[in-house]
């Protein structure tokens, strides 16, 4: 149990203590602020059609731990996915393959290590709801129960059950990443599908995930019981409205039932059920399976010659003399040529089939969902856009070549923008030939946006994570249609040009991150 | 040709220090960089490279301030780090291509000069697949291949027989003993072997610092007439260690021969006085100076 403990510990503290890390949490205090809005603000995390509670210890430490849950389930998966690779890049998995540790005592350490790290977040989250209480009410008692009971039974077993699905991924799905994301997306879709909109019965306590089913048919009742009213709808997450007026209703919690408790209980043991199970699949990092296509065996008959040393050597004095060029041009046929080779060669067969199907469905359709999946199915190559010269260690090339800053980087993104307006093309014409310039600018806008996205985050982070995190978040929110995450300007806008020089404003303020941290990066390695 | 370094410091952060006031004039011809893990070997190389901005300190290249100008050297650097990555997904072919479009290199030629490159690393066979297929050792000689593609002027190899096998490393050797005619070449490695084959000067450092720094016959003087040989049992060798600096030992039978440098002491009844070799005076030089 001890090498457990120790394998743990340090897999906790390698993941925290990283800038991503810090990031993570200091958006997450920004979100936690967010759960609870002031009732001025133009959203809210949870109402009942026209009616919303009045803000006590229940509803404040419901509300949050409830909006934890979710934003945590789904975003997650994104930041804890992804340590088993790790071992498998840095090769310490294969020193832990010689150790006596058993396949489910490693995948279990893992487990509870993504648990962890989790966990970390939502006590971020916990505090910060108890400051948000402070700051949000007037006299209403604090009743601190109202903060942890929630937190315990909504977040802890989904939890739970996000860290185990990230094991059953990286078993079975190895360095698929886009796959495993993809699979994460819909997977998510159907969990929540049980969360709202289903009556209470104790089935549907069971098949929910988060727990928050219970809370919702709760606060439903309140105000039906209340207003004499039959409403069937709860909008849950962040929903946007112009309508800031609302009628009040009082409400006191939910009561924890022995049933309730159980099917909590079930998914923290289905969670660890799963890491049992995977761990008979587990390749214990048997370079075959681990790496799988990655690194292709190289036919003997083609290595005969490979192994030889220096030929007749380097005679320099008869090398071509050199002809200096220093334009950007052959930078980004690379950056163009890594972009497309990245990932699986069948994947551009998906990008295919979806690219065709924008030129033949609905321009809305096209515009609204079709192009912003496409877009974030190639999330893996946009984020690494900015890192890969680091994570492939050919920074020292790069950075010690004449104007990196000016040549590198600005190639870089051309590039990626080049391979995003290519994808979105058919939108782009379809929306010109409707005459309808706006959408032509904010698909263009949209483009650049997510390539200084990818570009900034991952300068600024060092890392892929925070970029893949933030990205799917933006787009399972545009597919929910949520205004804030329109990055694309697919959703109608009170004013267009408005939309379109906020856009233009962030894109020149990603940009001038990108360019003034790697300039100083360039210098300082 | 001539790149002077005045008091230059490296300070990571308040407690660690890569190098320390250090100066040094290095001249055209190719000086070995030695010394123990830490000693400030990669730093004082990163800097030149201009990767590194030193925290105080000049450093000028015939005249030219490349701290405040490091696009002047980047033109005519020729860089081999230690631990250089490649993209996986990239032949040879596009990869010097890439690194020929980093370095400013053009025209016509190139595709002349890549194969020539190519071949006289032996990767033609090879340059049209994956690097991520590579070996260690073609790896390394792809970095070889990279760091010639701009005809430098100042070249920097930082431990570049890491990966290379015995006959591969004697190939490197001859390569950078014909470059060195019109160039600076600056050569770090942990194999003394390797540094008193080709280098013209030596530079030993240790903890950021420069202990010493001249041609090899000036550095091996410094332990002429104190290194000795012995024959002795492994309770002589306690002995014999706490009073010389034992350099080398090897097993015969029940007994053992020690190699040692006196520390002002006799040497040992029955020692037999040998030839220094730079291996003496790096190690000497590095546990009395320190």
């Amino acid at each position: 149990m001890k090498y457990i403990y120790s394998i743990i510990k340090a897999d906790y503290l390698q993941r925290t203590r990283s800038y991503s890390f810090l990031i993570t949490l200091a958006i997450t205090i920004y979100a936690a602020y967010s759960f609870v809005p002031p009732p001025t603000a133009s959203y809210t995390t949870l109402n009942v059609v026209g009616y919303k509670g009045i803000y006590n210890s229940a509803w404040v430490g419901h509300v949050s731990a409830m909006m934890t849950t979710i934003m945590l389930s789904l975003y997650g998966f994104f930041l804890i996915n992804g340590g088993i690779k790790k071992d498998v890049d840095t090769g310490i998995g294969q020193i832990i393959a010689t150790t006596p540790i058993t396949n489910f005592g490693y995948l279990l350490s893992k487990f509870l290590s993504n648990f962890l790290v989790l966990l970390t977040i939502s006590a971020l989250t916990f505090l910060i709801s108890i400051v948000m209480f402070f700051v949000r009410t007037s006299g209403s008692p604090f009743i601190i129960g109202d903060f942890i009971l929630p937190f315990v039974f909504f977040a802890i077993p989904a939890l739970f059950t996000v860290s185990a699905l990230a094991i059953v991924a990286e078993v079975f799905l190895g360095r698929k990443l886009i796959l495993q994301y993809i699979l994460f997306f819909f997977l998510f879709g159907a969990l929540m599908a049980n969360v709202v909109g289903h009556k209470s019965s104790t089935v549907n306590t069971f098949i929910d995930t988060f727990g928050v089913n219970t809370m919702t048919n709760s606060v439903k009742d309140k105000v039906n019981t209340q207003y004499h009213e039959h409403i069937d709808a709860v909008n849950l997450g962040f929903t946007f409205s112009k309508k800031n007026r609302f009628k009040t209703f009082e409400w006191d919690g939910i009561s924890w039932t022995g049933i309730f408790i159980a099917s909590r209980l079930m998914w923290i043991c289905i969670a660890f059920g799963l890491v049992y199970f995977s761990s008979s699949f587990f390749h214990r990092f048997d370079f075959k399976q681990a790496i799988g296509k990655k690194k292709k065996a190289i036919a003997p008959a083609n290595i005969s010659h490979t192994n030889g040393t220096f030929a007749a050597g380097i005679n320099v004095s008869l090398l071509p003399p050199v002809v200096t060029d220093y334009s950007i041009f052959p930078f980004v046929k690379t950056e163009l040529l890594l972009l497309i080779r990245k990932g699986p060669k069948w994947f551009w067969l998906v990008n295919g089939g979806l690219w065709i199907s924008m030129i033949f469905v609905k321009l809305d359709i096209a515009y609204s969902y079709l192009l912003p999946i496409l877009l974030f199915l190639q999330v893996t190559r946009w984020s690494e856009l900015a890192t890969k010269e680091v994570t492939n260690r050919l920074h020292y090339f790069t950075w010690s070549s004449y104007k990196p800053l000016q040549r590198m980087l600005p190639s870089q993104i051309m590039a990626a923008f080049i391979m995003a307006l290519a994808l979105a093309l058919p939108v782009i014409l379809h929306s010109a030939a409707a005459g309808n310039v706006y959408s032509v600018i904010n698909i263009i806008n949209g483009a650049a946006f997510v390539v200084l996205l990818a570009a900034s985050l991952g300068i600024v982070s060092g890392g892929k994570k925070l970029f893949e995190i933030l990205f799917f978040f933006i787009t399972y929110l545009i597919t929910q249609k949520m205004p804030l995450t329109d990055y694309l300007g697919a959703l109608p806008h009170d004013s267009p040009i408005g939309f379109m020089s906020v856009m233009l404003i962030l894109n020149v303020f990603l940009g001038a991150v990108s360019f003034s941290v790697r300039s100083w990066q360039v210098r300082h390695l | 040709m001539a790149l002077e370094i005045k008091n230059l410091t490296k300070q990571y952060n308040k407690h660690k220090t890569g190098l320390s006031n250090y100066s040094i004039t290095i001249d055209r011809g190719i000086l070995g960089l030695l010394g123990p893990n830490g000693a400030g070997k990669s730093t004082l190389m990163k800097i030149i490279a201009t990767i590194s901005k030193p925290t105080t300190g000049t450093l000028f290249l015939d005249g030219e301030d490349i701290v405040k100008n490091p696009d002047n050297i980047r033109k005519i650097l020729g860089y081999l780090p230690q631990d250089f990555g490649v993209y996986p997904n990239l032949n040879a072919y596009e990869f010097l291509e890439y690194i020929a479009a980093l370095k400013g290199v053009g025209g016509p030629d190139l595709r002349e000069r890549i194969d020539m490159l190519l071949d006289g690393v032996n990767l033609t066979a090879d340059a049209k697949r994956p690097i991520g297929t590579y070996s260690g050792g073609m790896k390394q000689r792809i970095g070889i291949a990279q760091a010639l593609l701009n005809d430098p002027k100042v070249l920097i190899f930082d431990e570049p027989t890491v990966g290379l096998d015995p006959e591969e490393r004697v190939r490197f050797r001859q390569l950078i003993s014909d470059l060195a005619n019109d160039c600076i070449i600056i050569l770090s490695s942990h194999i003394v072997s390797d540094i008193e084959a080709i280098a013209d000067e030596v530079a030993i450092m240790q903890n950021g610092t420069l202990l010493e720094k001249g041609t090899q016959p000036d550095i091996v003087k410094l332990v002429e007439g104190k290194v000795f040989e012995t024959v002795l049992d492994s309770q002589q060798l306690n002995d014999l260690k706490a009073r010389h600096l034992v350099i080398d030992t090897s097993r015969q039978k029940d007994q053992i021969r020690a190699r040692y440098i006196t520390r002002g002491y006799q040497p040992e009844a029955g020692s037999v006085a040998v030839n220094a070799t730079l291996e003496d005076a790096y190690l000497f030089l590095t546990h009395t100076k320190a």
